[in-house]
């Protein structure tokens, strides 16, 4: 597991400062706030270890992707972030506050879209936001106000008062997405928020979570998508069987697993043998050229050894008939981390 | 938000929308309960379905009751001066109470289904908030249902109670003080359940046999033996007995206190099960 990058561990401020008045976990008033904390988290069902040591964090205003296919843990982690579930072991904080010991002061705080839409089917879509306006305390005048708002925003005041039962499944989402930013919260959960959706609705909504980020909220998504985390997420955490298995930027974890790699074609046998040697000749590595493959597959390390592998062709004297270049994508990061996890269990 | 290509202005514009904090500043204990409540008694009023199909039992077995037996020769413990109706009018009462507090239970299976709770759990809502307004939804609906059988018994079918206004206005608190402990056992069975069949089933399973062994239909001096042994500590026997005597001034008013008191202890237990089963993650 050398060479991954370890998911950040949070310090605690040594010396908190007492008028940051942001919740009452320390270090939690400065710039760069850290919206989202998961220290060392676990969650265990009996033998069955769903969590096992989890970390992650999230700054404000930035977008944290939990990536991991069924079964990983991203929703019990979801669930414990949100104060539905407890951890086993291990402390966690939202928005500045102990998931433990302040639930509600989060759940003020928080918008959560899980994998199901959780609406009242029985209600109209008004009626749903209405209801969690008033459950938030809001007057009759201003949830009304507050749900005219939404449903405005999300495109749903056609359907407004139409029962939520007979809303078709995009809209649902839509309304689901609508419900959980009726407090106007600071931290946002999606739990799977794109799965079953057709490819516009999709975009629509990393839109939406693009310009919810650009608003300042912090958002947790979970995908399965490795586009998704690709072009949504600041950090992402890779999750396997309960574990991080790694963690940082996508172009931190493409480093981590694939090279990048330039591909030729070559025309003829013996154009792929002489470029091969040329290749290794100016400390290139270049795999295939053997029993006659026209194919030469050149791993690198910068793009201006682009520059060398053609100058190397060039002094052979040899010309490819193409040349690709590669980035080591997150699919690659994803399998080889999910293979390696699978080979070497705890 | 359209499904045109919204510039990019607008859509930062909505963003702030979106995220601007209302701060609506939370809402009390009392006002989630009235909130919830109001809730389910919106969904009732525009799909009163549900308060009418609950009706059903009853009053079916109000009629075939009424039909078959009133034709038969009274037995020999049968209160003076009571017609069949009278005498059976009190018991369906309660067994209405009963179904509908099964709709209670029913409720709450729903709405750990359908994902009203995981929305509840995400927001600053007490646990038990959701419970109480079940509870007072169920209240609501069996008052309305007693009042619809009483109201069709007394015109259609003849019901003349011997029990002044006031008298048959207690009956119904009492009947209706049944259903909301009865409610409790409901909400508290559906909360570990969490699936309707089962609950309903254990409705069948329980309810249907103990009005048979009860003072429902026969007086209990008239039931054979061991029927007789098992209606002396049903405590289904005290509650109609008690209603009855109440609406039809018979004796049997002394069986108030027990049916009272059994009532409050199973609205208690039923109360502190639920939030316990409740409280489990979904």
């Amino acid at each position: 597991m050398s060479g991954l990058v370890m998911p950040p561990v949070t310090q605690p401020d040594p010396d908190p400062d007492p008028g940051s008045g942001f919740g009452s976990v320390p270090g939690f008033g400065s710039d760069g706030d850290l919206m989202i904390v998961a220290d060392a988290v676990s969650k265990s069902y009996g033998t069955v270890h769903a969590l096992d040591s989890v970390s992650v964090s999230a700054r404000r205003g930035t977008v944290l992707a939990l990536l991991g296919h069924n079964g990983a843990g991203k929703t019990t982690l979801v669930n414990i972030l949100t104060t539905a579930l407890p951890p086993t072991s291990g402390r966690a904080y939202v928005a500045g506050y102990d998931v433990h010991r302040e639930p509600f002061e989060i759940r003020r705080r928080i918008g959560l879209t899980g994998q199901f839409a959780s609406v009242d089917t029985q209600l109209g879509g008004r009626d749903n936001l209405v209801l969690i306006a008033r459950l938030l305390g809001a007057g009759r005048r201003a949830a009304r106000a507050r749900a005219d708002e939404l449903l405005e925003l999300f495109d749903l005041t056609e359907v407004a008062d139409r029962r939520a039962s007979g809303y078709s499944g995009g809209l649902r989402r839509r309304l689901d997405l609508a419900a959980s930013l009726v407090g106007g919260p600071q931290v946002i959960f999606l739990d799977e928020p794109t799965t079953g959706l057709d490819p516009s609705s999709r975009l629509r909504l990393w839109e939406i979570v693009e310009s919810l980020v650009e608003q300042g909220a912090t958002v947790l998504l979970t995908t399965q998508y490795l586009e998704e985390a690709d072009r949504l997420a600041d950090t992402i955490a890779v999750l396997s069987a309960g574990r991080v298995v790694a963690s940082g930027t996508a172009d931190e974890l493409k480093a981590t697993v694939g090279r990048r790699t330039v591909t030729l074609t070559l025309d003829g046998d013996d154009a792929a043998v002489r470029a091969a040697t040329a290749l290794r000749a100016a400390g290139f590595a270049p795999a295939g050229g053997e029993d006659g493959a026209r194919g030469l597959v050149v791993p690198i390390d910068t793009t201006r050894q682009i520059a060398d592998v053609i100058r190397s062709l060039d002094q052979a004297g040899v010309e490819a008939d193409e040349l690709t270049f590669g980035e080591p994508t997150l699919d690659d990061v994803y399998l080889t981390l999910a293979e390696q996890h699978a080979r070497t269990p705890a | 938000m359209t499904t045109h290509l919204t510039p990019a202005p607008r859509r930062n514009a909505s963003a702030a929308v979106a995220l601007k904090a209302p701060d609506f500043g939370g809402s009390s204990y009392f006002a989630q309960v009235r909130v919830l409540t109001g809730r389910s008694l919106r969904a009732m009023v525009t799909d009163p379905g549900i308060v009418l199909f609950g009706l059903i039992q009853p009053v079916v077995i109000l009629f075939v009751l009424t039909q078959v037996f009133s034709k038969m020769g009274m037995p020999p413990h049968f209160p003076d001066g009571v017609s069949y109706l009278d005498f059976v009018l009190p018991a369906v009462l309660v067994d209405n109470a009963a179904q509908s507090a099964m709709q209670s239970g029913v409720g709450l299976v729903e709405d750990l289904r359908n994902g009203v709770v995981a929305r509840l759990r995400s927001l600053p809502v007490h646990p038990g908030a959701l419970l109480v307004a079940r509870s007072l939804v169920g209240l609501v609906r069996s008052a309305v249902q007693i009042l619809v059988i009483m109201v069709l018994a007394m015109t259609v079918l003849g019901y003349s109670p011997n029990g002044g206004v006031a008298e048959l206005a207690l009956s119904a608190g009492l009947t209706l003080f049944i259903s909301f402990a009865l409610g409790w056992a409901f909400i508290a069975a559906g909360a570990w359940l969490r699936r309707a069949e089962p609950l309903q089933n254990l409705a069948l399973i329980v309810i249907f046999p103990l009005m048979f062994a009860s003072s429902a239909y026969v007086p209990v001096a008239d039931l054979p033996g061991w029927l007789a042994a098992v209606a002396h500590v049903n405590p289904l026997t005290y509650a109609i007995d008690a209603t009855r005597a109440l609406a039809l001034d018979v004796p049997g008013l002394d069986h108030a206190i027990p049916a009272l008191v059994i009532g409050a202890v199973i609205s208690a237990a039923g109360a502190f099960a639920a939030l316990a089963g409740f409280r489990r993650p979904l």
